[in-house]
């Protein structure tokens, strides 16, 4: 026994020198496991500062060189046909390296950053592609297979065009049905004052369609109205209890309270408007927005019978469906600054 | 023991069914949800996203998903279909411009491999308005009565009322129960 004792590191001692030995390694082990956690903690605080400045720098990387490229892109019709060729290669390269720069910066990107920065790059891709075969066509051994190509690149775009056609009947037929349905609607005029009162709108649903240059005044509180194809058109409706849908409407002034507001492929067009909840925008550019403003004789009739919060206007929390990105205003839509806004209505 | 059998046990002790509610924009989904659970609906925004709720009802547990119908969310759809027992198709009734667009959007959801065997509900909402469209209009208008793949009923509510919200959902809850779970 004697043997091994020697060689073995058998600690000696009484049983209570070793439950303190044992006490102080666990303390010893947890203080260093804390000091571990922490330096963990703080490299991690560190490493989310660094994501956020680099994303931040990512993106103004990306925005000034999508500039300048379209910038050099831009001038490339002004260059000597000789130079052409370099000067499409170094665009060439200058994309690919922003391609590495992308896929580089994939993991700290958000999804919805990185797919915009990839369509970004997609889009330069192809306008570059798109000027090369404008100012170089392809050289002459290569010229039929473009002739094979072409043919089918007009024929799908044929098809397209039929099936926007196709569509087009398609959504007249739907126009038509409500022609013969809404009971309570204005379609298809031009140039004229429309005018409907509280007992002709009042829990009624409305359709405005295919207007142009007309001047709308509903005098009351429909529960729902749907508008569509309105062109240089002024819309004025008193408080609705349910939703607005609004879609392809053009340089158009809408004075409207409701508690939704739906706003699609719409440009150009000015928006006074309460909204009890929040109006969104898709597929629209340049719409402005102020607080509603429009008051005529029975309105206060008209919120208390709708039950319409007044107090509650989120005229300009509007939500972008296009855009969601969250620091950053959407580029579609902008609040009218006071001093530009209209304050009385001339009727 | 066959693995149906399995499954059904499997489901049947949980009583747990997942109901995925879609449309078109504006045709009142969360509406309905929120009305169907008793909430506030003044207060509703159009639907960035998408909401869940759980909710007990006649002893199961109904796990609805409404995500929202804006023309920029529908290709997210499919992000849900997953083991989906029963789809409600919600129709604004009154809008009638856009009855091909929602013709089209749910005919193409029909089509879809997860989604078959789900129950299929149509809500024809906002029966409240006085132009809106029948219930049987909007079958003809949506051509319900060529849907040979599912189940499927249309009820004409009006979320803002609560009117026969009750009635489509226990439709549902049975036509689920008939499939899944051997009725108590």
């Amino acid at each position: 026994m004697a043997d091994w004792k020697g060689t073995i590191d058998v600690p000696n001692g009484t049983p209570d020198d070793l439950k303190s030995g044992v006490a102080e390694r666990l303390q010893k082990r947890e203080d260093e496991r804390q000091t571990l956690l922490r330096k963990r903690r703080e490299e991690q605080d560190d490493l989310d500062e660094k994501v956020q400045d680099s994303l931040h720098s990512f993106l103004e990387i990306l925005k000034s060189e999508r500039l300048s490229l379209e910038k050099s892109l831009a001038e490339s019709s002004s260059l000597e046909r000789s130079k052409l060729i370099d000067h499409f290669d170094a665009l060439s390269l200058r994309v690919q390296k922003l391609q590495r720069n992308v896929s580089e910066s994939a993991l700290f990107l958000p999804p919805y950053e990185l797919k915009t920065a990839q369509n970004v790059i997609v889009l330069l891709q192809s306008k570059i592609q798109e000027t090369r075969d404008q100012l170089l066509p392809k050289k002459k051994f290569a010229f039929t297979k473009k002739q094979n190509k072409k043919p089918a690149l007009e024929g799908k775009q044929s098809k397209d065009i039929d099936l926007n056609s196709a569509k087009n009947v398609l959504s007249k037929s739907d126009d038509d049905l409500v022609v013969e349905f809404t009971a309570c609607k204005f379609v298809d005029r031009t140039g004229e004052t429309l005018q409907k009162n509280a007992n002709e709108i009042n829990q009624k649903d409305i359709a405005l369609v295919n207007l142009a240059n007309c001047t709308v005044l509903l005098y009351g509180a429909p529960s729902a109205v749907h508008i569509n194809k309105l062109n240089k058109c002024t819309i004025f409706c008193g408080p609705v209890p349910g939703s607005i849908f609004i879609r392809d409407c053009v340089e158009c002034t809408f004075v409207l309270a409701c508690q939704q507001l739906r706003i699609h492929s719409t440009t150009n067009t000015e928006f006074y408007i309460h909204v009890t909840s929040k109006a969104i925008i898709e597929d629209c550019n340049k719409v402005k927005f102020a607080p509603y403003n429009w008051k005529y004789d029975t309105i206060e009739e008209d919120y208390n019978s709708t039950g319409l919060s007044k107090q509650r206007n989120n005229w300009d929390k509007v939500d972008d469906f296009n855009w969601l990105v969250a620091d950053v205003h959407s580029p579609n839509w902008s609040v009218i600054p006071s001093i530009d806004r209209v304050t009385s209505w001339k009727l | 023991m066959g693995l149906l059998t399995i499954l059904k046990k499997m489901k049947q002790k949980e009583k747990e069914v997942r109901i995925l509610m879609l449309g078109l924009d504006n045709a009142g989904k969360t509406t309905i949800l929120k009305k169907f659970n008793g909430e506030d609906i003044d207060t509703i925004s159009p639907t960035l996203g998408f909401n869940i709720k759980t909710l007990e009802h006649r002893g199961f547990k109904l796990n609805i998903w409404d995500v929202g119908g804006q023309k920029s969310l529908r290709s997210y759809w499919r992000n849900y279909f997953e083991s989906t027992d029963a789809l409600i198709w919600v129709v604004d009734s009154a809008d009638r411009m856009r009855l091909g667009d929602c013709k089209k959007e749910l005919h193409t959801l029909l089509v879809e491999e997860r989604l078959a065997g789900a129950t299929l509900l149509v809500f024809a909402n906002k029966q409240d308005l006085p132009g809106s469209l029948s219930a049987p209009e909007i079958r003809e208008a949506l051509d319900l009565n060529s849907i040979k793949t599912h189940h499927w009923l249309i009820q004409d509510c009006s979320a803002v009322t609560g009117e026969n919200l009750l009635n489509g959902m226990d439709w549902v809850v049975n036509d689920i129960a008939s499939r899944i779970f051997t009725m108590d």
